[in-house]
């Protein structure tokens, strides 16, 4: 698994949390990835993500006065990269099973220690041939469900043959599924733009 | 029960005003420290052989230059290493039903320069073999428990021995520094008979610090100790004795001296001398550190310098090829004080090395959880003893 870019260290049904193998690479926020939790692969979007110290006791401090730039303060202080990690929440948006694609949770949650690879462009097209997993997005609790839902929506388009035609598509199907809050629907609405 | 702060207050009150009326005192005290340092400095012969005919209770630092020199910032290479281990360990514990104990080694190595990295693991490893658990008299009759502070000791030997590995891994001319927290004197040694000491000190302990001086054929290699707010008087001591009127002092006849001029100086710490000697940046002239074990380190003798780190005086203790090396003190005086400027006053690679060692609390109470669940998984017989129980589990 050359391109995994995490691992899993807290799981649960409905999302799990990963830290990523390099200080910053944490995947774009709604953008797909995966675990695997055999035969199951488990499908998510990404969600809140943070860097922060390894060790909740230890604060980081400002370093940087006497330097010229952010790069700098890592140029003269190498062990940063070794005392700070990133880590980002995946909400669970479907599972596949061998062929069989499902746009609900798993029946088990991801392991720890899980690898975490970001979904190709071609497994992207394959989920979002279907808009039942916006359901999940719109109940998650880590992150307002307007802005994930429509960050998700955006990073899917980027690699569907008509990005304008799938986000109007999702836009149809949200106004169904928002159709009792429109305030929300609006707002989502309102950052689909490419 | 939480402390009675009523029955403590009045007390810290009262200590606080002794301090503060002593202070006056204490301040001319070291006024007079800096002026006999200044007035000795160029006689240093004389203050040696004054200081070898002596018979003295307390330590005495030898002289090797003139006393005041101060030496400036040396410029420091543009790429550099720096490398520092440490360790704690959990000890043997009676109350527990397996015997064994566990040192934890951290290790870190700093590159700074044009590709800087870092690298910053830990080692830990359980003692429990008899070999590991007692150290046996070569006649097979006597054995010494490794516990207490022969585990500390051997845990000293450990962190020694990690940063001789780590140090040999360096690219060939390269500049580097290995740093260890505390003493290069393993006087806790002192107390142990000799085939316990020789074990250690002579087998182990010197064999690592040889390794790292033989990496220096083919790179640059300082190796120092580094000792935060020490409280060392072997400096001021040495004055003690040159202001002695006497030939040589002989600490059983002080008791009848009447003149006693020597404690215009007594209860000053060379710090408190250092720092009004020292502008930031600076290190003082080297003195050889006179505790009795060192007759044992040939080469690796230790000496001893101060520098002045700005919020503090730190004593830094390096091995005799350093100090006479001019390259390497200079390396290891302007690697330590560019440390301490990152480390926002404290070596920031002793600073990672410690917080990677240190074993908590939790963890101690882990270890002998998990100890006793694995034997309990293979039926082997446990069971802590009364008081081990008592302290876990507290009741009215």
């Amino acid at each position: 698994m050359e391109n995994k870019i995490a691992e899993v260290i807290a799981a649960g049904s409905a999302e799990f949390t990963a830290e990523c193998y390099e200080l910053y690479n944490i995947p774009p926020l709604g953008s797909l990835v995966k675990t695997i939790n055999e035969p199951v692969e488990i499908i998510g979007v990404v969600g809140q993500s943070m860097t922060s110290g390894f060790e909740p006791g230890r604060r980081p401090i400002a370093r940087g006065k006497d330097e010229a730039s952010e790069a700098a303060v890592y140029q003269t202080n190498p062990q940063l990269t070794k005392l700070l990690r990133s880590e980002f929440q995946v909400v669970v948006i479907g599972h596949k099973n061998g062929a069989n694609l499902f746009q609900y949770l798993p029946p088990k949650p991801a392991h720890i220690h899980g690898f975490v690879l970001p979904c190709s462009s071609d497994e992207i097209q394959t989920f979002s041939r279907s808009f039942d997993f916006l359901n999940l997005l719109m109940h998650n609790e880590q992150i307002p469900p307007e802005e994930l839902i429509a960050a998700a929506l955006r990073e899917m388009s980027r690699v569907q043959p008509d990005p304008s035609a799938f986000l109007i598509a999702a836009g149809k199907k949200l106004t169904g599924l928002m159709s009792g809050d429109y305030q929300k629907l609006k707002a989502v609405l309102g950052r689909l733009t490419l | 029960m939480p402390l009675d702060f009523a029955a403590v207050m009045q007390q810290i009150t009262h200590m606080v005003t002794s301090l503060k009326s002593g202070r006056y005192e204490r301040l001319e005290k070291i006024n007079q420290s800096l002026q006999t340092l200044r007035q000795q400095s160029s006689q240093v012969d004389q203050l040696k052989k004054k200081i070898a005919l002596s018979k003295t209770t307390w330590l005495v630092a030898e002289p090797v230059e003139k006393l005041d020199n101060v030496y400036p910032l040396p410029t420091s290479h543009a790429d550099f290493y720096i490398l520092a281990t440490d360790g704690s360990h959990i000890d043997v514990d009676r109350h527990h039903s397996a015997r064994c104990y566990l040192i934890n080694i951290s290790s870190v190595l700093l590159k700074y320069g044009e590709k800087p990295d870092a690298v910053i693991t830990a080692e830990p490893r359980i003692y429990s073999d008899d070999a590991d658990l007692s150290i046996p008299s070569p006649d097979g009759i006597r054995e010494v428990p490794v516990e207490g502070n022969l585990l500390g000791a051997k845990r000293g030997v450990e962190e020694c021995r990690k940063l001789a590995e780590t140090a040999a891994k360096l690219p060939p001319a390269s500049h580097s520094l290995a740093l260890i927290d505390g003493t290069l004197i393993m006087w806790n040694l002192e107390g142990y008979q000799d085939f316990v000491s020789h074990l250690l000190l002579e087998e182990q302990y010197l064999v690592y610090l040889e390794k790292m001086r033989q990496l220096n054929q083919d790179r640059h290699l300082a190796l120092a100790s580094y000792i935060s707010y020490p409280r060392s008087m072997d400096v001021i001591n040495a004055l003690r004795v040159a202001l002695c009127p006497r030939d040589y002092v002989d600490s059983d006849k002080c008791a009848a001296c009447k003149t006693r001029e020597c404690y215009a100086l007594s209860g000053i710490h060379d710090r408190e001398l250092f720092a009004n000697n020292l502008k930031p940046g600076e290190r003082s002239a080297v003195f050889i550190s006179p505790s009795r074990i060192l007759a044992r380190y040939g080469p690796h003798r230790v000496y001893f310098y101060y520098v002045n780190l700005e919020n503090e005086i730190a004593r830094v203790e390096v091995p005799m090829w350093v100090a006479l090396d001019k390259d390497l003190i200079d390396l290891s005086h302007a690697l330590i004080v560019d440390q301490c400027r990152r480390g926002q006053g404290y070596p920031v690679a002793l600073s990672e090395a410690h917080e990677k060692a240190v074993v908590t609390g939790a963890d101690r109470e882990n270890f002998w959880q998990i100890i006793e669940a694995s034997m309990v998984g293979e039926h082997l017989p446990t069971g802590d003893s009364a008081k081990s129980q008592s302290k876990r589990t507290r009741w009215i």
